[in-house]
């Protein structure tokens, strides 16, 4: 799984997944497939397996909170992500310490009560490789030779009435 | 500047664009044929960045020319003939497989970081600063290569033996990129560009250790191949006669 | 890009009433459906066989235009074509990521492609016959697969859906700068014009084909709309495209071959011709211009990378040894 940060200070987000045979192979990977427009601030991988997840539905009833066990483990920290709308990507809201993915789970939902979540993911934070910020010059700058994804770069519409009022004009005199 | 030495830099300029222009040429032959959906992706990235690069040397030749830097690139991508051109023979070797791109790419592009360290802080300064934004990109180009020369070299024994061959047909050819570029001379004296042959020592460090961790060896016996730039491979022309074809059928048009 | 499905949907109906209602009145609320959620065995299947078909469309269609990257007549125009087929190449990782999430393995998807068990868009059995092709591609075909994409990007399963809105930005950029090009081949040198009048003559009815069959020969979009996968039908995304493109077109001198192409004041509509149904039926039916050279470079590119893929598991599965 790939989360981009576009600026410094905002979350993180859930962008989409790369197939990759190692984690190092899934960061250069993920910035490639999702780093093209726009750029990024950070850049995190984590593997599929490793995430947690909960909808608002599979919650619904609330047995399955009521059947989380606490967990005698060692506590380790847990990124914790959320849907906050239809329409949207799953954002980072944070990070809890648990010694289960249940357990981080139940955490989660206790401790994000702020807003209405539609999906939950969990995954532990020692599972996930991020970009480092000494990194970022090599990943993320891009020379202004890419400036043709600009879309200024094509006046599509302008071009289009200049043609129509020539031919008008044209049309007229003829 | 004087015009004697505007003329060998943009002389200088434009080898550096072939070389950047004929890989990418290359590289693009990829698109849609790579092994892996991501890598695709990745590989026309470089491809992308190269092509870039190409176009912002050309540019910068055509200021030190005075000539119109809008149209100047594409004069000299599509109306030179292969004997105007001045890459180095390993960018016009055909694409091969995939251990060949890679490694090739990979030989490329450490060399590519070393010169640009140099013209970073070229005395020229717009050469200085388009150095510093290229820079950036041929940094991950490295990063992405030798995560991969590890994995191809110690991953199975028949891409450990693709590997190898790779090395053995390109390893010549390397000679080649440390031959001072056209018109480096004055460009040195002068501190716009850094000395060729002084790379190679960086280079070969790198190179090594790259190898080493890759489980392959370069060959020991070679004939390197030290022919100048203005000498030029069957491969390129076969290479430039499909890029050009649709520009010189028509000469006059705008694209 | 992308084009309309063809294949038919059989409802099994075996479902629990209740949770099939609570479902439904779900997607009438206007939530989206995620990974997890409850869902209809028929409504796991269709997406999945539209989502890899579009997946499928993405891939192949890197071929056609892919055959220019190394002709194309300037440095921007080469810059622009390469990095536009490698957003194909994106929505395709995309798309398969989207299937993914319902069960199903990009290697099984492929596989499915590979030995013709799946469909794509029937647009890249044609073949790029010349440069202005490139741009007719972009405007027109890119054009055409927006139609869809808009819609489907509120389809009511939310990975599908999101990695629709990204698709759309890209292809509404992709279009723009097909336009672009072809205002300035039909404004250009007689060759130039030459060459864009004949692409825009031969991609014309491909492109509407894209939408697929007429509503009353296509038998899957009652319940596709119900469950709000679909939520506009064939022939009004094939009205919207002809009366947007036809006036353009002609604006620029070119001449759409279509005989019967006519304004309707009344409706407001660009009425246009019967499309040739044989002719969309054979190509579907693998009977197209080069449906078996598609198939042949997919089937060359993954055979020659396989090296490759079992290289790098190989790998990693020597360094997790060590670790």
């Amino acid at each position: 799984m790939v989360f981009q940060q576009l600026a410094s200070g905002e979350p993180l987000v859930h962008n989409g997944t790369v197939h990759a045979p190692d984690i190092e192979m899934a960061l250069l990977n993920g910035r490639d497939v999702f780093v093209r427009r726009p750029t990024a601030h950070a850049l995190w991988v984590t593997p599929v397996e490793c995430i947690f997840t909960r909808t608002r539905e599979e919650l619904a009833d609330g047995r399955w909170l009521a059947g989380v066990q606490a967990s005698s483990g060692a506590a380790e920290a847990w990124h914790v992500f959320g849907k906050l709308t239809q329409q949207g990507q799953l954002e980072q809201l944070g990070q809890v310490q648990a010694a289960s993915a249940e357990e981080a789970m139940k955490l989660a939902i206790e401790t994000y009560t702020q807003h209405e979540i539609w999906v939950w993911w969990v995954f532990p934070v020692a599972q996930t490789l991020s970009s480092q910020p000494e990194e970022a010059a090599a990943l993320f700058s891009f020379s202004e030779t890419h400036d043709f994804k600009n879309q200024a770069y094509y006046p599509v519409i302008t071009l289009m009435r200049e043609i129509r009022n020539k031919k008008q004009a044209g049309g007229k005199r003829g | 500047m004087d015009s004697k030495l505007n003329a060998s830099l943009a002389e200088y300029l434009t080898a550096l664009g072939d070389d950047e222009l004929v890989l990418a040429q290359r590289d693009a032959e990829w698109c849609g044929h790579a092994p892996i959906l991501e890598e695709d992706i990745a590989f026309a990235n470089l491809a992308v960045d190269e092509l870039g690069h190409a176009r912002t040397w050309y540019e910068l030749a055509a200021e030190l020319l005075s000539e119109d830097r809008g149209r100047f690139p594409d004069h000299l991508a599509y109306f030179r003939d292969a004997a105007e051109w001045r890459c180095v023979q390993l960018v016009t070797l055909p694409r091969g497989d995939w251990a060949f791109t890679l490694l090739r790419r990979y030989f490329f592009d450490v060399l590519e970081v070393l010169r640009l360290e140099g013209l970073k802080s070229s005395g020229y300064a717009p050469l200085a600063e388009a150095a510093a934004k290229i820079y950036n990109e041929e940094l991950y180009h490295v990063r992405h290569g030798k995560a991969w020369l590890p994995r191809l070299g110690r991953g199975t024994e028949e891409s450990h033996a693709r590997m190898q061959a790779a090395l053995t047909q390109l390893w010549p050819y390397t000679a080649q990129m440390f031959l001072p570029l056209p018109g480096e001379a004055p460009l040195v004296a002068a501190g716009i560009a850094p000395e060729t042959a002084g790379l190679e020592a960086g280079w070969w460090a790198a190179i090594e250790a790259a190898l080493a961790a890759a489980d392959l060896r370069a060959p020991e016996k070679f004939i390197p191949v030290t022919r100048p730039r203005s000498q030029q491979t069957e491969h390129l022309m076969g290479l430039l006669s499909e890029m050009q074809m649709l520009a010189r059928a028509n000469p006059q048009a705008r694209w | 890009m992308y084009g309309a499905s063809v294949d038919e949907v059989k409802q099994d109906g075996a479902e629990d009433p209740q949770k099939l209602a609570e479902f439904e009145a779900r997607i009438a609320r206007g939530e989206k459906i995620e990974p997890g959620d409850w869902m209809p065995a028929d409504y796991r299947k269709q997406l999945i066989r539209m989502i890899s078909q579009h997946a499928h469309s993405e891939i192949v269609g890197m071929l056609p235009e892919g055959a220019w990257i190394t002709r194309a007549p300037s440095l921007k125009r080469k810059l622009i074509l390469l990095a536009k087929v490698q957003d194909e190449a994106g929505h395709g990782q995309y798309l398969y990521h989207a299937a993914e999430t319902l069960g199903i393995s990009r290697e099984e998807m492929v596989d499915m492609l590979l030995t013709g068990a799946a469909k794509y868009s029937n647009i890249f059995n044609y073949p790029t016959l010349n440069w202005a092709d490139i741009g007719t591609i972009g405007w027109l075909v890119d054009g055409a697969a927006i139609m869809n994409q808009t819609m489907l990007a509120r389809c009511s399963y939310g990975p599908y859906s999101r990695a629709m809105v990204r698709i759309c930005m890209e292809e509404n950029f992709h279009k723009k700068q097909g336009q672009e090009q072809v205002i300035l081949l039909s404004q250009g040198t007689p060759e130039q014009r030459k060459m864009m009048q004949d692409a825009i003559t031969r991609w014309w009815w491909p492109t509407l084909m894209m939408f697929g069959p007429h509503d009353t020969d296509s038998p899957n979009s009652p319940l596709l709309v119900r469950w709000g996968i679909k939520t506009r039908s064939n022939d009004e995304l094939r009205q919207d495209f002809v009366n947007q493109m036809a006036p353009d077109l002609m604006a620029l001198g070119l001449t759409l071959p279509d005989p019967d192409l006519k304004y309707n004041e009344a409706s407001g509509n660009w009425e246009f011709g019967e499309i040739d149904w044989d002719e969309f039926w054979r190509v579907v039916k693998g009977d197209g211009p080069l449906n078996a050279d598609r198939m042949a470079a997919r089937r060359k590119a993954h055979e020659d990378g396989q090296w490759v893929r079992e290289a790098l598991a190989a790998y990693a599965e020597k360094q997790q040894a060590l670790n």
